[in-house]
């Protein structure tokens, strides 16, 4: 089986010890931002060769809750981000200058344990020079937690999603809302085909204790929100959807549509990840061995045939769409890989980068990791 | 007159009620008389409710709930978290923005910010939290359920007086008061099990009735003794409940609740505490959730609190619209609270040095908090309530005297240890 990623290494670490770090898009082929819980983007522009971890440039300063989704407009002019404060906020991602500001880069609370008697000093601060940067518009027609965001692929359209379940989708460039619809359940991820024409949603309300999760796949026509298909009921018998959807994406050429599972932290191959026509929603194949405890993100790679997962067992596979093979693993385990438990920290989210080139992680252990996915050296 | 009992079966006055007994299970001809009026009629449980007095319903988070998510917020500390605080009618306290429906209530408060308890883990904490009593102590103390079913029982009712709503609070027992105040756990519906219902009509059951007396007479003439007794009375208490279940089912009028109550198990559990309560229970717990959130704390206590307000907070509408919360202590509660710190996997994990629980209702001063915890939640800055003070004010504000001595064979103990201080502040 050919592996084009055979040679995919860690490339940098970059610390960022403050919170959870939830989201990560990359802006062009040198530049990466994440977002953690605390609502704060920062981004770091990433040298041509990998011999020294860069510092973050800027930092944007506009979100007062948990950044749960970062996007980037086709052309990289524009980066999106989706919050708990209720707002989709929009950034000029080419801009480097601001106001000059300094950061924290590690004064996130240590974990406090259960028998603590008192917290330890915190470390000595590290701090960074950056240039701080305001949003340059906002979206605020949500009244809950937008965890859907998507953008069109001629970057015309917006659709956000939230856990009020309503969908809205907007014009990107105005902001003036669209249409709106309500689905089932909360919106947990969303896109837009790319002809435009169909929304997917992917719901879920955690109904935690009884496991029996309320979960939605659906498809909407974009133009009046009807419901084009339901791709719950497929699964209901096997119950796997149980865990909660984490992504839903169409691949860019539209000749796939997948997602993957794990909102809820399961013992075992929980993290399942499928393929789905694109049409209809049918399912095409599961794709195995599962990610162990849950799969968190997904993203399609920019050479169309090539799927990349991550999950809650630290470990980015790499699926061959053509056969749903997996041809590549690379593993961010913390000590043995087989012993990432329940309270090891997660990857959260991928991008990978439009050349395909580098990929980036988001690690709530504090970093943010970037992969190159071919050898520099070649 | 011919009787499926015989008299004087009744040997010890910790057993059933001789009066209710006689009252729930003579016959004629046959034919159960028994106390159905009493249990089918609402007006007549509700009066009958009224005079037994003090009732307790315990809703137990279980898991461990976060208190800095719901009413020790900490705006503006990185110890915050997701939720935002909202402003209540009572001024000084804010409760998060997802409770709703029991910040309406918040006059009818009393908000406990200062638990400081012993053990951070599940098992032990439950047993700390339900007895008062440290798990590893030689007596079995009994739950405080079992407590306020032995001293505020309805004798009249034929229903448990001590009914557990779902096992997820964990089982403690009756302990040294003895089998009669065990729990009765129903499903987390509040659906009771299958052997409650009788396999036969009450005709059959009445003559597998007499033939087991019958033969029961003649054994017992020759072996006198408790455990005979305790197998007997056992029996009859089934018996009891067979023809008590109805009470249970609150399917009819659960139709017209669920919109407010939520339709799911802990909102219909806890309309069925409503009924439970109004017909004369003693003490009902229902418990919710999983509040164990090691991980993704904020978006399962959205969901916990998306089920467990509306239920709370329509059992607070109703009970003060029956008239019944003067007498009903309502309290929330866990085993431990949890971190203020956030974990790098989002989720906060087990803490007990410092923490809240809220007491409503029967015997409380509502519209205030008491204790407090510092700047960011990490330690209880004004006067500490322990597991032995939380159960002491339970005790006292249903009028159980919290140093009450029982004895189990010749040894006494306490209802709870010594020291136990109830919040004199919260009581009315």
């Amino acid at each position: 089986m050919a592996n084009p990623f055979s040679d995919a290494k860690i490339l940098y670490t970059l610390p960022w010890n403050s919170d959870v770090v939830f989201a990560v898009a990359f802006i062009g082929n040198d530049k990466v931002a994440a977002a953690n819980r605390r609502g704060d983007i920062l981004i770091w522009n990433l040298p041509a060769t990998g011999d020294k971890t860069p510092d973050p440039a800027q930092r944007l300063i506009g979100h007062t809750g948990p950044v749960n989704r970062l996007l980037v407009s086709p052309g990289g002019k524009t980066l999106i981000s989706a919050s708990n404060d209720r707002t989709v906020k929009f950034w000029d991602a080419l801009k480097s200058e601001g106001n000059p500001g300094t950061i924290v880069m590690n004064d996130g609370y240590v974990r406090a344990g259960v028998s603590v008697a008192k917290l330890p000093d915190p470390p000595p601060p590290i701090t960074v020079k950056v240039v701080e940067q305001k949003p340059i518009r906002e979206f605020t027609g949500h009244k809950e937690w937008i965890w859907g965001l998507a953008l069109s692929r001629d970057g015309k359209t917006l659709v956000s999603g939230d856990e009020a379940k309503q969908v809205i989708l907007s014009d990107a460039q105005t902001g003036a809302e669209q249409r709106r619809w309500k689905v089932k359940h909360w919106v947990r991820a969303l896109d837009i085909s790319p002809d435009g024409k169909l929304v997917v949603t992917a719901e879920q309300f955690p109904f935690i204790r009884d496991g029996d999760t309320d979960v939605g796949l659906h498809g909407w026509d974009a133009q009046t929100g009807e419901m084009k298909f339901d791709a719950t009921k497929q699964f209901e018998a096997s119950k796997v959807l149980n865990v909660g959807p984490t992504s839903f994406r169409f691949s860019d050429n539209g000749k796939y549509l997948a997602f993957c599972l794990g909102h809820i932290d399961r013992d075992g191959p929980a993290g399942k990840v499928f393929l789905l026509n694109p049409t209809t929603g049918e399912k095409v194949r599961e794709l195995t061995p599962s990610h162990v405890r849950g799969a968190t993100d997904l993203a399609f790679h920019p050479d169309g045939k090539h799927l990349f997962t991550c999950g809650r067992d630290r470990v980015v596979k790499a699926w061959q769409l053509s056969d749903g093979a997996q041809v590549h693993e690379i593993s961010l385990a913390i000590g043995d890989k087989k012993k990432q438990g329940p309270f090891t920290p997660t990857l959260h989210a991928i991008s990978i980068s439009p050349d395909g080139k580098l990929l980036a992680v988001a690690d709530s252990s504090g970093q943010v990791v970037v992969c190159t996915l071919e050898d520099r050296k070649k | 007159m011919n009787s499926n009992i015989p008299t004087g079966t009744c040997n010890s006055g910790h057993h059933l009620s001789r009066r209710s007994l006689m009252k729930g299970l003579l016959t004629t001809g046959g034919v159960v008389v028994a106390n159905w009026g009493a249990l089918t009629h609402s007006q007549t449980i509700a009066a009958e409710a009224k005079r037994s007095g003090k009732r307790c319903i315990m809703l137990y988070m279980a898991g461990g709930v976060s208190q800095i998510d719901t009413f020790d917020m900490k705006p503006g500390r990185p110890t915050a978290g997701e939720f935002r605080p909202v402003q209540t009618k009572v001024t000084g306290i804010q409760v998060c923005e997802y409770l709703p429906n029991i910040a309406k209530h918040v006059d009818k408060l009393g908000i406990v910010r200062s638990m400081r308890t012993r053990t951070p883990d599940h098992g032990p904490g439950g047993h700390y939290m339900h007895t008062g009593y440290h798990p590893g102590e030689r007596f079995p103390h009994p739950e405080v359920g079992a407590m306020i079913a032995k001293y505020c029982e309805n004798p009249e009712s034929d229903l448990p007086s001590f009914v557990k709503i779902g096992s997820g609070s964990g089982v403690y027992g009756a302990g040294y008061l003895g089998p009669q105040f065990e729990p009765f756990v129903v499903s987390e519906d509040g659906k009771v099990p299958g052997f409650v219902n009788p396999s036969v009509s009450a005709e059959i059951q009445d003559r597998r009735g007499d033939l087991l007396n019958f033969m029961e007479q003649r054994f017992t003439e020759q072996r006198k003794g408790e455990p005979f007794a305790a197998h007997h009375t056992a029996e009859l208490r089934t018996l009891r409940l067979m023809r008590a279940r109805q009470v249970f089912n609150v399917t009819a009028e659960w139709e017209k609740a669920k919109d407010r109550y939520g339709d799911n198990k802990f909102g219909r559990g806890c309309f069925t505490a409503l009924k439970l309560i109004e017909a004369g229970v003693s003490f009902v717990e229902v418990a919710h959730g999983n509040y164990d959130t090691h991980n993704d704390n904020f978006p399962w206590n959205k969901a916990n609190f998306a089920l467990m307000d509306p239920a709370w907070g329509s059992l607070m509408d109703d009970l003060t619209q029956r008239g019944l919360l003067q007498d009903t202590l309502v309290v929330w509660t866990s085993e431990f609270g949890r971190t203020p710190a956030i974990n790098v996997r989002a989720g906060r994990d087990h803490f007990g040095r410092a923490w809240t629980v809220v007491l409503a209702g029967g015997g409380i001063k509502g519209g205030q908090h008491y204790g407090s915890t510092d700047r960011d939640g990490f330690e209880v800055a004004e006067n500490p309530v322990n597991e032995a003070d939380y159960c002491a004010t339970l005790y006292k504000a249903m009028g159980i005297n919290p140093r009450a001595k029982h004895y189990l064979g010749s040894r006494p103990i306490w209802a709870t240890e010594e020291g136990a201080k109830p919040i004199q502040e919260l009581l009315g």
